[in-house]
């Protein structure tokens, strides 16, 4: 059952609400997502790539700690796209503040845009965000030898100078709203646009959907005791979700006071 | 040689002097063009700018040229709109200080954009929701009005107007002037207020956020406060560099000593609104974010010392001494506290931008530091050389200062 | 001239509408918008990938053994994707870091673009490039040569494996030719085909039914660290995830570094490093003690657990007896660090578990174990009767394909394979193993070899003491190397025959190490080949034909038409579906399936014995726990030095491609350096904090490395990423960090010869 097509805030239609669960007991943090995606989105990669302060990973996946020591401690991987955050209304941190609206939040989807072209560099938005999903093009894109024949159609590669950032692999969304037009339909199928990241993912760790969508499994495991977002104090709101039954990773989550409860 | 130039019934130095006092700073100038050059040609990998510190040197020195040229628009506002009149001998020179603050501010924003061509961008497709358009466009239109404003005292340079076509138009303008200095108040009390809103609207970022009031964070109103504290001090603080270096007295005592008590006690009134809502932040709004007062200053430099510094070694200290008579009246007590005040106010701009990025906020993230490359420095540091420049040039060959002949006859 | 103040203002409003509505502005703002996409000072522009028809292909990754079904999208004739197969048995769509960046394998560096010989020095990288015709009839030449004088035996080839039709036409050559040598790249499935062909009597790899298991009782695998089929297992931890949340599974992960696997697992075990079969045995002990073994498989289908009595009469130590008394939870816990209660409760947990099962083989599995360690590992599954049982071990057979006609020998081929091997395998040094590359470099072969074909191996790389390899392997006067890739081994080659990638050919892929049902997969051209490269089959057959008296083995016209032929009914199938699955397949019934010299399950290898091993110690012919000596002192050597091994690092053959080095994490490789991770106690034990630069010394090299100070390795332990080091390949891969392989010796296993060293003693001193 779908839940009625809302009219937002700003009167914009409410069709989907897309999102992610990312289950962390299953997250082996193997990073096949961070190169799905990179091999997905035309993201171009350099002789050294050692330096993670001006490396491009759409998908990220970050390592966490219990901070305890030998033989505590244990470990836990967070990976991390784009949150997609919702805000209040669409009012995600980095959408509001880019002077140029090259970046957006589509309401249709609830995808938040990168337009790469309108783009002019500011960085605002990577000022913006606290999850460090923003990548800025240091560097010209340049592919080595025969690699530019493996460049998708789909996404355009970019220039120096500009922001990018996780798309939730929107021509994706593109391609089967395309597909289920010409059917004559107008629900796109839950596995009619999956993410390339989640269809990579040999643990099969993430989940992606229409978070409103009661059918979808997005939407059963977002209500799970373990689910958990991050940063979700700072009022981002954000659309992927996580999940994990060891609670020092559901207080790694967010920032808590001491001696403050955590979910 | 250039003689013909020079105002009438005043003195400069030999062209010579003048020409090797231009050359060495035309020469730091240079230095810095290489560095824009670089910066434009290859991109910004020149620079040590990165991922996490997306903002860095550059928005910190355009941030604190802002607000040290704030003496401009203020200055302006309390002679053109108040209409005291004190402020009339020194109207001249705060209008070149802004000119330079803000013609370097732009500069600077130039390069740091990563697609200078596309600046423009902000212009067409603006989004009215960010401060940074707002900025953009009252920047933009300030430095326009402080272009006009200028025009006319370039125009009174004594071959200039003799020609009929520019005496008329310089004429004109100074009919005018009192619209564009109201116009240049008004668009300066908002952008240094969306300068201000620019850090204290990032939700994301517990270091900068601050609460609304209105439509507007906290420090949209701080960022104008501070500037308006602090710019009167920065405009005393070049006169004063200016009188050491011709070695004349160019505005007489009353004019300092006016502008040193105004910006005493804006300082007093910024620092207990600033401590308001610093309680507040850290009462209120921190502890809602889930972290505490002191995760905000974790580790070297930024430590609990660098907000000691900002608001009490810049910020109590200098207040005090502006605002007793005895204080400002000392230049020795006058020119530190002008200095403490304008460092302050740097301070504070460092931290609005530097601190709230490189403060990690998702708990499993590390803690990095940033240095600027020589890239940014000498580029961040230009304003000086193009200041030093740009006054010199003007106050050899215009009348800038009116009182300089009564103060040296 | 006078201008009033409306003369004034309409000057302004003139200028500024005439310049407003000309074209000027318009056309520099179009303009700047594009330049700005394109122009960036240099004259590069961002390219704009062509579009077209969408097709997408499916094929099998063969970048390691995976198997996993993989789909390419393409766009014309250009492969712009790799995924997972959707339904696929392996993989079920998924698909790890290094098949999805697997186009770097196609389109990026290092390829050989066509046959090279030698022209410089070996291994100056000075190459002519020569026809396929002359590079075939020059090698012919010289390997009919060598036949002619009478050293056919002395042509060896080292393959990266020994099934799949590719592994055989080699095999073939060589027996043909006159040759034994085919030596088969080393890894724990080497032990484990011994270890079941002794303990099970069958000739297969060991299935392990990690779906269906519910307490995974691990020894240092690497289970979502690369063991195995990598995708397939991350699909089976992710399996006993869910059924953990419930209650209903555990997984126990026995390791001295909280790798991936430790740290996924519902419990970390560090033990001691190399000291896994003491635990084994100590956990049997327990079962035995407490009698928590089933009764009925012990009792009724295995052989060796209680003591013995031979023909003559002699009384023989059983599992039992040598458990009881030699491996008492204080002496395990001695060996191992690990508390005797703690080796009492897993040994209870374990036996009371619904399906149990124990997993061995470490990291990978590229480092094979020893055949005692394997023995005492496996027997507790055998304790717990989970042999060829839903949720536990088996012995999975090859899968059947059309054999082929019979090799044509004439009497130098007789005269050759009548020759020992020259890695002593199979004679009587190590009579139960197949093949022993290590033999090469330790320079205990038979004899001296005049020509070596290597075909999807890199030992200059992968192999343990590089310098050792490399000396061997230079010493051998006429090297052919079939890699598609510029790679190290390459390097050193007399000629490249360089052979398409795994993306531009047909190959059958056997089922990979321990699956728990027989399939094959069809590795299939996407794209056309994108150099002038053949296909390896295809070489080895132009090589069979135009060499001196043996072309009546290589009567195929090409491999394809030899794969088609081979796969015969299955043919259709794996075209259709991209895999055969054997759906008959299930595990023999204990009454029936040991076919061991006592017809059951051996605890006692009688196997040894049969094939010559003599012995007066029965512990020889019983899972033991030997303690492998490392070279060197601990005084000059105090610490232990273990490999990292995780998924985003190729370790193997093929190597790593920048999209995979791109995800490694600063504290593993910063500019070209490698960080060494060791306990903070160590670090300061030894000097050293957070990015030290130090000296890494073994007795077999030295590597400056950095150190990164980390809670999850054991104090007294260095623990080393593998995969870095690579001096071969292009910029984006060489020169970055060290080879693992470089500081790590070889030690021998008694029995089998193999290669078993696990690590190295080291030290650490910072520089
Ligand atoms: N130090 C160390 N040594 C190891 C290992 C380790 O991890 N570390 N791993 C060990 C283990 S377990 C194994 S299985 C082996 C595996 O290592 P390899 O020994 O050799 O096996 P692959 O990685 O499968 O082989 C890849 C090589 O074949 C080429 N190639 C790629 N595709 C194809 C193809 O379709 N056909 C042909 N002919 N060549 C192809 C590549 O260019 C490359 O040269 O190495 C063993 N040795
Ligand atoms: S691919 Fe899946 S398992 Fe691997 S790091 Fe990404 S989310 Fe984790
Ligand atoms: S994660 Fe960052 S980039 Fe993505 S929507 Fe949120 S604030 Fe924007
Ligand atoms: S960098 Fe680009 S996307 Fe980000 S705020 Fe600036 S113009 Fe917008
Ligand atoms: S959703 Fe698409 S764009 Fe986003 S991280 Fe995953 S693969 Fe990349
Ligand atoms: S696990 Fe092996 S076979 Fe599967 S995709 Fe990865 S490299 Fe290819
Ligand atoms: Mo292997």
């Amino acid at each position: 059952m779908k839940e009625e097509h809302k009219e937002g805030a700003h009167g914009h239609v409410e069709k989907y609400k897309y999102g992610m669960v990312i289950d962390l007991d299953k997250c082996t943090g193997c990073g096949a997502c961070m190169v799905a995606c990179m091999t997905e989105n035309n993201v171009p990669f350099r002789k050294d790539e050692s330096d993670k302060l001006v490396s491009t990973a759409w998908m990220r996946v970050f390592k966490a700690t219990n901070g305890k020591s030998y033989p505590d401690i244990d470990v836990c991987y967070f990976p991390r796209p784009c949150m997609h955050c919702e805000g209040d209304h669409g009012h995600s941190p980095c959408v509001s503040v880019c002077p140029a609206v090259a970046t957006d939040y589509d309401f249709e989807t609830g995808i938040v845009s990168q337009i790469p072209t309108r783009c002019f560099g500011c960085r605002y938005c990577m000022a913006a965000c606290p999850y460090h999903a923003r990548y800025f093009n240091w560097w010209d894109p340049v592919w080595p030898d025969k690699m530019e024949k493996a460049l998708s159609p789909d996404v355009s590669p970019r220039m120096r100078g500009v922001v990018e950032k996780c798309t939730f692999c929107f021509h994706r969304f593109q391609r089967a709203r395309d597909k289920a037009y010409v059917e004559g339909r107008r629900e796109i199928r839950e596995d009619e646009y999956q993410t390339a990241c989640t269809q990579a993912c040999p643990a099969d760790a993430i989940t992606f959907g229409d978070l409103n969508n009661h059918e979808h499994e997005v939407y059963k495991l977002k209500k799970s005791p373990y689910a958990f977002r991050l940063l979700e104090r700072l009022g981002t709101n954000p659309k992927v979700y996580y999940m994990s039954t060891r609670s020092w990773v559901r207080r790694e989550g967010d920032n808590y006071l001491k001696g403050e409860k955590s979910k | 040689m250039d003689s013909a130039l020079i105002p009438e019934g005043v003195k400069r130095c030999s062209f010579g002097k003048f020409a090797l006092w231009i050359g060495f700073w035309s020469l730091l100038m240079l230095w810095a063009l290489a560095g824009a050059g670089v910066c434009w040609l290859k991109g910004l990998n020149q620079t040590n700018l990165n991922d996490y510190f997306g903002f860095g040197a550059w928005i910190t020195a355009d941030l604190a040229i802002i607000a040290l040229g704030a003496g401009a628009f203020f200055t302006g506002f309390m002679r053109y709109i108040l209409g005291i009149e004190d402020f009339k001998p020194i109207i001249n020179f705060v209008v070149i200080i802004g000119f330079i603050c803000y013609s370097s501010a732009l500069a600077i924003l130039a390069l740091d954009i990563g697609q200078p061509l596309r600046g423009w961008h902000i212009f067409w497709h603006a989004n009215v929701h960010s401060m940074l358009t707002e900025v953009a466009f009252c920047i933009s239109a300030y430095f326009m009005v402080l272009t006009i404003e200028y025009i006319p005292l370039v125009l009174e340079n004594r071959q200039l107007d003799k020609i009929p076509l520019v005496h008329h138009f310089s004429h004109n303008l100074h009919h005018i002037m009192a619209v564009f200095a109201a116009t240049g108040a008004f668009l300066s009390f908002f952008h240094q207020g969306s300068l201000g809103g620019v850090a204290g609207v990032l939700f994301g970022r517990p270091f900068a956020f601050r609460q609304h009031f209105a439509i507007w964070p906290t420090t949209f109103f701080l960022f104008i406060f501070s500037a308006i504290a602090c710019g009167p001090c920065f405009t005393i603080l070049v006169t004063r560099i200016t009188e050491l270096i011709t070695r004349k007295k160019l505005v007489k005592q009353n004019v300092i000593v006016k502008l040193a008590k105004v910006s005493g006690w804006l300082l007093v009134g910024y620092l207990l609104v600033k401590t308001l809502d610093t309680v507040y932040w850290a009462m209120v709004t921190l502890p809602n974010m889930g972290v505490s007062f002191m995760d905000m200053y974790p580790e070297s430099p930024f430590t609990i010392w660098i907000l000691i510094a900002e608001l009490g070694f810049c910020g109590v200290i200098p207040a005090i001494i502006l605002i007793t008579e005895k204080g400002r009246n000392n230049n020795l007590l006058l020119i530190p506290a002008a200095i403490l005040t304008c460092i302050g106010i740097c301070l504070n701009r460092y931290v609005m931008t530097v601190q709230a990025l490189a403060l990690p906020v998702m708990p499993f993230d590390n803690f990095v530091n940033y240095i600027p490359n020589w890239a940014e420095w000498v580029t961040s540091l230009a304003p000086f050389a193009y200041g030093a420049i740009l006054i010199s040039l003007s106050y050899r060959y215009l009348p800038v200062f009116p009182q300089e002949k009564e103060l040296n006859p | 001239m006078s201008l009033g103040r409306r003369g004034f203002l309409q000057f302004c409003l003139g200028a500024g509408a005439g310049i407003t509505f000309s074209p000027l502005p318009w056309k520099l703002m179009d303009d700047s918008c594009i330049w700005s996409q394109t122009f960036r000072g240099l004259p590069i522009e961002v390219p704009v990938p062509p579009v077209g028809e969408v097709n997408i292909e499916k094929s099998v990754c063969t970048l390691c053994p995976g198997g996993c079904g993989i789909s390419v999208r393409k766009v014309k004739n250009r492969a712009v994707k790799i995924e997972g197969t959707e339904g696929h048995p392996i993989n079920d769509g998924g698909i790890c870091i290094l098949g999805v960046a697997g186009l770097y394998q196609l389109y990026g560096g290092a390829r050989v673009k066509s046959p090279l010989k030698r022209a410089g020095n070996r291994g100056e990288g000075k190459w002519e490039e020569i026809s396929w015709s002359a590079a075939i009839s020059e090698i012919s030449k010289k390997l009919s040569q060598i036949r002619r004088n009478g050293s056919a035996h002395t042509v060896a080839c080292i393959s990266g494996k020994d099934r799949g039709t590719v592994p055989q036409l080699f095999k073939r050559l060589l027996t043909a030719y006159g040759s034994p040598n085919f030596i088969s790249m080393p890894s724990s499935e080497d032990t484990e085909r011994l270890g079941l062909k002794l303990m099970q009597g069958e000739d297969a790899s060991v299935g392990y039914d990690l779906e269906n298991a519910r307490y995974i009782l691990s020894f240092g695998s690497g289970l979502i660290d690369g063991w195995g089929s990598p995708v397939r297992v991350f699909r089976a931890n992710s399996a006993w995830r869910e059924e953990a949340v419930k209650g209903l599974a555990k997984v126990v992960q026995i390791e001295p570094r909280l790798s991936n696997t430790a740290a996924k697992a519902d419990q970390w075990v560090p033990i001691a490093p190399g000291t896994e079969a003491a635990l084994a045995l100590g956990l049997a002990h327990v079962i035995v003690k407490e009698r928590r073994y089933n009764k009925d498989f012990v009792m009724n289908h295995c052989f060796g657990f209680e003591d013995w009595t031979d023909n003559s009469g002699k009384v023989h130590k059983g599992l039992k007896r040598m458990v009881l008394k030699d491996y008492s939870p204080d002496v395990v816990s001695g060996i191992t660090g690990i508390s005797a209660s703690k080796i009492v409760a897993i040994a209870r947990e374990f036996t009371r578990a619904k399906r149990p099962l124990a997993v061995c083989g470490r990291g990978k599995g590229s480092t094979p174990e020893g055949l005692q360690e394997f023995m005492a590992i496996y027997a507790l599954n055998a304790l717990v009767g989970n042999i060829n049982k839903t949720g536990g071990v088996r012995a999975l057979p090859e899968v059947r394909t059309t054999a082929w006609p019979a090799v044509a020998r004439d009497a130098i081929a007789k005269r050759g394979m009548s020759q020992p091997r020259f890695d002593r395998a199979g004679t009587k040094a190590f009579p139960v193993t197949e093949s022993l590359f290590n033999q090469m470099h330790t320079g205990k072969g038979a004899y001296a070899l005049s020509a070596l074909l290597i075909d999807g191996a890199n030992p200059y790389y992968t192999a343990h003491d590089k310098t050792a390899v490399a000396e061997a392997l230079d010493s051998i006067p006429f090297i052919v190397s079939f890699s598609s890739h510029m790679d190290e081994t390459a390097q050193h080659a007399d000629f490249i025959l360089p052979s398409h990638t795994n993306l531009e050919r047909y190959e059958d892929v056997p089922t990979p190490a321990g699956l728990n049902v027989p399939i094959i997969g069809l590795s299939r051209p996407v794209v056309d080949p994108e150099y002038d490269t053949k296909h390896v089959g295809d070489i080895v057959i132009a090589l069979g034909k135009s060499t001196d008296g043996i072309a009546d083995s290589f009567s195929w016209d090409d491999y394809e038409s030899l794969l088609k032929e081979t796969m015969g009914g299955k043919w259709d199938t794996l075209v259709r579906e991209g895999y055969w699955k054997d759906e008959s397949y299930s595990p023999a019934a204990w009454s029936s399936g040991f076919k061991t010299p006592s017809g059951r399950f051996e605890f006692f290898a009688t196997g040894l014995y049969k094939a010559g091993i003599r012995s007066n110690n029965d512990n020889d012919y019983l899972p033991r726990y030997e303690p492998v000596v490392l070279e060197g002192t601990s005084d000059s050597y105090p610490l232990v030095l273990i490999p990292i091994e995780t998924t985003r690092l190729a370790d193997g053959a093929v190597a790593n491609s920048p999209y995979l080095t791109k995800t490694v994490a600063d504290t593993v490789l910063r500019n070209n350096d490698i960080f060494v991770e060791v306990n903070p106690k160590t670090a300061a034990a030894y000097g050293l904090s957070e990015g030290t630069v130090a000296m890494l010394k073994t007795p077999t090299g030295e590597a400056k490395v950095r150190a990164h100070l980390y809670e999850g390795v054991r104090p007294g332990v260095v623990a080393i990423p593998t995969g870095l080091g690579h001096s071969a390949y292009d910029d984006y891969l060489s020169g970055k960090g060290v080879n693992a392989n470089d500081v790590i010796g070889t030690v021998e296993d008694p029995v089998s010869g193999l290669d078993i060293a696990w690590g190295s003693r080291a030290s650490l001193v910072s520089i």
